[in-house]
């Protein structure tokens, strides 16, 4: 907090004696000043605001310096985004403007709570927004009204914020933390599944089936649901089919008509806790949900209609799973994806130790399954990040980019699983087109084009896949090239008998100083192959250098 | 009793009971041991109390009945009986107004030196004062309105008081007289101060302009000036009658062209001709006619009964107490930050709300200040605070409901000059009325950021404050606090409704919450436990909380209940109700305050809240109910619930034929008044602290200065 000046030294105290009640009003600082000092304390305010297909919801939390979030503030208003963008292809006019309302609405409120600073808040938007055909004039609409800029994020991007969500819940809970679990979402556009099995993320899936997205393909309610039933089926067995391990396994419902389904059976729930609902219970609400019409449910539940539209498909979709899981308990979150967007804020930077992690597990489980050798890779990826490091000031690329370049080390002989010949082209494709837990559809890309040129042909507009990048992506995919060739010259013995480096820069010069080892001639050879991408990138030349142990 | 179920229906009629609760103020007019003035204070307040009841309730039903609609109500009568019903009871009533006044209250005024002069005991002085008083101030005023024999009867102001004048035509050959109405009131004082030594003797405007008539009609001769006056049924919002009344109101109010005239008032002395006359030109029924013995509108001697001197005929003034709890040395914000403080007012002061939200405006780590104004004083040092705050660049939000019935134009003013001043202003929730009462104030302190909240029973006005029992709860309970926002943003539309954890709100919440702590009551009186239900509110009519009350009842929950005015609920009959007890208190302060407690198995579950037990109020108002929690505060509101439910003098007890009866248990020698308990208690509280402390200077606030008038 600002120490303020009340009295210089010498100075007379001034006290105001016309009332009892001074106390706050003999400091004449001015509030307005005070108010935009908004990271003055040690705590801070921010605001999460997740734009949905049938709502969008504003949280507003506090930080402290420890770390811990507190809730302030939870906001609300339904639209129709998903509506209009499920039939029509593009959000109308009028809903575009009831979203600047609403938002400008929320901006209000985050004022009040002293949110007003871009570094303050994260929007986002998804599927409703993102697969509009006019989602940019959206987005530039909502910034010019409100100054609330949104992203729309992809599967991706929503499953790892559910994760971020969603891990520290199940950490708190002995059981769930090292458990079985399959984390679902009935979403108004998609249907999001993680599977969790001791902290880690087994298996991920978006489907783009949602309760409302199935629901507008039909005009009869009938036909439509039990059309979405089977719809349901068949996802639910395909996903079921990716799940290793299915015994014990806790079904955990996120969603506002899992909240809905959990409060009806027990109205005390405390959402910062699972609920427990026993299957029988929550089938028989769904047979009384299904049984009822959308009025009916307005007026029984006082809930909205946008909300009235959404239960019954999606509480059937939650059935459905728990059926074919044969769960007898059903476990429900109170988390939703602002949770996930705090958690980030918390962590500030968004691609975190744990995150990370789970990332670099994923990717390592698809270079096991293309029968890479590990070792090797594991040892290029450590070399790759060390001269990832030494490089920070030549590069100015930040953690994404380690990231990338980490994962496209891990990955890059993916490739010779089809074939020796260009297998570095083999790796491109492979790595596009695998799931790889929580890498963006976009950072994915990057991954395969490094890959892509660790080996052989240099980066070049030739070729169509880096020809698609944009200037600032091109740039960053050759310099990551770069230094994976680097590396992987490096670990061209595959004895592993690198892991150490020393680096050493200077104006046309980068020496990579290797300690232990008595010969590098086969690295120095391999080099010659591969070091000139560096060069042209960097404007230095590459020497490897054996480290004499210094007394 | 052995009242029988079969016989007699489950519910008291509304209308029936609000007469009796009028019955009750009219009974306290009577009552000896009040103080002179008082006693007229009380009889006028019964006059303005039918005034409403008329415009408001009679006018409603009599839509109903010329709409031919005959939807019973809980009792079982149409609109068609209930008015005949209504009529039997008012005829009643005013005759009782008039005795009270002529009877009783006059001769012990004039006594005491207060005096009603009439025309024939004017002395000389104060005759040549009148008639200056008239050609002077009068005269220039007033104008007669000529009354074709043909034509339409003027439309006539409602409730403001008429002359009829009947002219005797010097033209032989015509003898039907002529007619002329000249309407009183307006800015025109009723009471015309005569000159007098060492009295206080006054003349009624009416007569005044009766005697000196002659002079708006140079050369006819006045045959009979004849005072009158009219009711007409008020613009009724739906607000007032649509839920309980029946569903078809609104668009009977939509239809509505011209809201007729629900009463005539007219002197008793007057000629039947004029009576007649009166009646055909207003399209008024025998029934609809009140001769009243006396001056009409007798609720403007409210101005009388409080004029100034004659203290010795008025109540003792009991000055609201500094609640104890309250340092006047330190921040509200300080003392809330460590504990709840809970107020019972008027025995205890309601300053302290005005400073937390004064302090509020002016503290630099205020942020923002949400607030829901339904009713307020004129220069409300509370608007006041509230412009300040926006203009020392605060987030201010103030939710004014325009709708408070014969507020509104007073609301849309200070609400224009609120949003001058930069406060975000929001006029009310379409289609409710927003009754609640909350204040949240957002402090910036270095744990981040803190809420702290004032939920109360009464509106934010400190004249009201002094003169209705009212409950203020002041806290900065994490929970309540988020609730409260959620709810205001629910308000003001920014977000739907939330599920919030501790406060329940009306229309979604409020009533099944209620519901829900009865029949808790029942299980666990059911299961052989300790069960009980206590509570005091004004109005008891909504038929799903009724119903509950009987079934707790038969399930062998005692319930006791201090309600002030109406009651629907039949107690004390057998197989019915035999374990509720209902009291009502009638005393110098209003009772006003809403609280629920349930035993809950010895949880002690108590409730403040904004909202009476009526279906309007639980389905067509935004409205709170809040849960003391905090152990000091609930022990306190505990304590004054029931020591307003021991009442022995001022309250009666309502017995199953629907009659109240003044309380007899305590025997002669127990003089239980509750409202004086209560202010006796906060003065020995206040002294308590004011001795346990040095003495410290403290200079006059401004609320201070409305305790003393």
């Amino acid at each position: 907090m600002p120490q303020l000046k009340e009295r210089q030294p010498g100075q007379k105290p001034v006290q105001s004696n016309t009332n009892t009640m001074a106390g706050p009003r003999n400091k004449k600082s001015s509030t307005r000043e005070k108010l935009t000092d908004t990271f003055s304390g040690a705590v801070r305010q921010v605001a999460a605001i997740d734009i949905g297909t049938s709502a969008i919801r504003l949280a507003l939390a506090e930080i402290d310096p420890h770390g811990q979030i507190r809730r302030l503030e939870t906001l609300n208003q339904s639209v129709s985004l998903g509506r209009d963008t499920f039939t029509e292809g593009r959000i109308s006019y009028e809903t575009i403007e009831e979203c600047v309302r609403t938002l400008s609405s929320f901006k209000q409120v985050m004022q009040e709570y002293l949110v007003s600073q871009p570094e303050q808040i994260r929007a986002v938007a998804t599927s409703a927004v993102r697969e509009a055909a006019n989602k940019d004039a959206f987005i530039n609409r909502v910034f010019i009204a409100t100054g609330i800029s949104v992203e729309a994020i992809d599967e991706a991007e929503i499953t790892r914020l559910t994760y971020l969500g969603v891990w520290p819940y199940l950490r708190s809970d002995s059981q769930l933390a090292v458990g079985n679990n399959l984390v679902v979402e009935v979403g108004g556009g998609s249907t999001e599944f993680l599977h969790v099995t001791n902290g880690n993320i087994a298996y991920s899936y978006v489907s783009p089936l949602g309760s409302l997205r199935s629901m507008e393909h039909g005009d009869n309610k009938d036909t439509g649901r039990s059309d979405l039933k089977h719809q349901a089926e068949v996802l639910v067995d395909e996903v079921l089919e990716q799940l290793q391990g299915r015994e014990n396994i806790h079904l955990i419902m996120l969603g506002g008509e899992a909240r809905f389904a959990a409060r009806q059976v027990n109205p005390d729930w405390d959402p910062s806790k699972p609920a427990k609902i026993h299957s029988t219970k929550f089938f028989a609400l769904c047979d009384t949900i299904q049984s009822m019409s959308v009025d009916d449910l307005v007026e029984t539940y006082h809930i909205t209609y946008p909300e009235a539209e959404t239960l019954a498909p999606a509480l059937l979709m939650y059935a459905t799973i728990a059926k074919k899981l044969r769960v007898r308990k059903l476990l429900v979150s109170g988390i939703t994806m602002r949770d996930g967007l705090l958690m980030e804020m918390v962590q500030r930077d968004a691609y975190s130790r744990e995150f990370n992690r789970q990332i670099i597990r994923s990717a390592r489980e698809l270079a096991i399954r293309y029968d890479v050798n590990l070792s090797h890779a594991d040892e290029v990826t450590t070399l790759a990040g060390q001269l990832f490091d030494a490089l920070a000031d030549v590069h100015n690329l930040g953690s994404r980019h380690r990231l990338i370049l980490k994962i496209a080390a891990l990955l890059h002989e993916i490739g010779q699983f089809v074939s020796e010949r260009s297998y570095h082209k083999h790796s491109m494709y492979l790595i596009q087109n695998s799931e790889i837990f929580g890498l963006g559809q976009q950072m994915q890309t990057l991954t395969a084009q490094v890959a892509r040129y660790h080996h052989r042909a240099k980066p070049s507009r030739a070729h169509s896949g880096y020809a698609s990048l944009n200037r600032i992506d091109r740039l960053a995919v050759s310099q990551l090239a770069a230094i994976l060739r680097v590396a992987d010259a490096l670990g061209q013995s595959r004895r592993q008998r690198i892991s150490k480096i020393h680096c050493q820069v200077s104006e046309a010069l980068f020496v990579v100083l290797v300690p232990g080892v008595e010969d590098l001639t086969l690295e120095q050879v391999a080099l010659q192959d591969k070091g000139s991408l560096f060069q042209d990138v960097f404007g230095m030349e590459v020497k490897f250098r054996r480290k004499t142990t210094t007394a | 009793m052995s009242t029988n179920t079969k016989t007699k229906p489950k519910y008291f009629n509304r209308e029936l009971s609000w007469l009796a609760f009028n019955e009750r103020v009219l009974e306290e007019a009577y009552e000896p041991g009040n103080p002179l003035l008082e006693r007229l204070k009380f009889l006028a307040i019964t006059s303005s109390n039918l005034d409403e009841f008329f415009m408001i309730r009679v006018g409603g039903l009599s839509l109903l009945r010329q709409q031919g609609i005959r939807t019973p109500d809980l009792a079982g009568i149409t609109p068609a009986q209930q008015l005949e019903a209504i009529a039997d009871q008012t005829h009643h009533m005013v005759e009782k107004q008039y005795t009270c006044y002529t009877d009783e209250l006059m001769p012990t005024l004039q006594q005491e030196g207060i005096q009603h002069v009439k025309r024939d005991a004017l002395n000389a002085e104060q005759t040549e004062y009148l008639k200056r008083y008239f050609h002077d101030e009068l005269y220039p005023v007033l104008t007669p309105l000529a009354v074709d024999s043909e034509g339409e009867f003027p439309r006539l102001l409602s409730l403001n008081i008429h002359l009829l004048i009947r002219l005797k035509s010097p033209d032989s050959e015509r003898p039907e007289s002529r007619i002329a109405v000249i309407q009183l009131g307006g800015t025109l004082p009723r009471f015309v101060t005569l000159p007098s030594e060492a009295r206080y003797e006054f003349m009624l405007l009416e007569d005044v302009v009766s005697m000196f008539a002659d002079a708006f009609f140079p050369g006819e001769k006045i045959q009979e000036c004849v005072v009158f006056r009219v009711t007409r049924n008020a613009d009724i919002g739906a607000d007032d009658l649509a839920s309980d009344l029946v569903a078809e109101m609104e668009e009977i109010l939509d239809a509505r062209k011209e809201s007729a005239c629900v009463r005539l008032e007219i002197n008793a002395n007057s000629t039947r001709v004029s009576q007649a006359y009166l009646r055909k030109s207003l399209g008024v029924t025998n029934r609809e006619t009140y001769l009243v013995n006396g001056p009409v509108d007798l609720a403007s001697f409210m101005g009388l009964s409080g004029m100034g001197g004659f203290d010795h005929l008025k109540n003792e003034t009991w000055i609201p107490q500094h609640a104890p709890e309250v340092d006047r040395q330190k921040s509200i914000f300080t003392i809330l930050s460590r504990r709840d403080i809970l107020l019972i007012h008027p025995f205890e002061s309601f300053e302290p709300v005005i400073r937390f939200i004064q302090e509020a405006a002016d503290d630099p780590d205020v942020v923002a200040i949400k607030q829901i104004l339904y009713r307020t004083s004129k220069n409300s040092p509370i608007v006041n605070a509230l412009m300040r705050a926006a203009e020392n660049g605060k987030h201010v939000t103030a939710i004014v409901e325009l709708k408070a019935r014969f507020d509104e134009q007073r609301n849309i003013d200070w609400a224009r000059t609120l949003e001058r001043s930069g406060v975000q202003v929001i006029y009310g929730v379409k289609g409710y009325k927003t009754h609640a009462k909350v204040c949240i104030v957002v402090r910036r302190e270095s744990q981040g950021l803190r809420r702290y909240m004032h939920f109360g029973t009464g509106n934010y006005n400190e004249v009201t404050a002094q003169l209705y029992t009212d409950v203020s709860y002041l806290t900065s309970e994490e929970r309540l606090g988020a609730d409260a926002s959620a709810f205001f943003n629910t308000v003001t539309g920014y977000s739907q409704p939330q599920n919030l954890a501790k406060l329940r709100a009306a229309p979604l919440t409020l009533r099944d919450t209620l519901l829900e702590m009865i029949h808790a009551e029942i299980t666990r009186k059911k299961q052989g436990r300790k069960a009980f239900i206590k509570a005091k509110f004004n109005s008891l009519a909504d038929p799903k909380l009724i119903n509950a009350f009987y079934k707790a009842s038969n399930a062998g929950v005692k319930i006791e209940l201090n309600i002030r005015g109406i009651c629907c609920l039949r107690p004390g009959v057998k197989g019915l109700s035999e374990n509720i007890r209902v009291i009502s208190i009638i005393d110098r302060f209003l009772e006003h305050s809403r609280v629920f407690y349930f035993h809950h198995g010895g949880e002690q579950k108590v409730f403040i809240s904004s909202a009476d037990l009526m279906v309007r109020n639980l389905d067509k108002r935004i409205e709170l109910l809040v849960p003391v929690d905090d152990k000091n505060a609930r022990k306190k509101l505990i304590d004054s619930l029931e020591t307003s439910l021991k009442d022995a003098v001022k309250a009666r007890e309502l017995l199953p034929d629907g009659h109240y009866q003044h309380q007899q248990s305590g025997g002669r020698g127990s003089k239980w008044r509750s409202q004086e308990m209560q202010y006796r208690l906060a003065v020995k509280q206040a002294r308590k602290i004011a001795q346990a402390k040095p003495t410290v200077f403290e200079p006059h606030l401004p609320i201070q200065d409305h305790e003393t008038t």
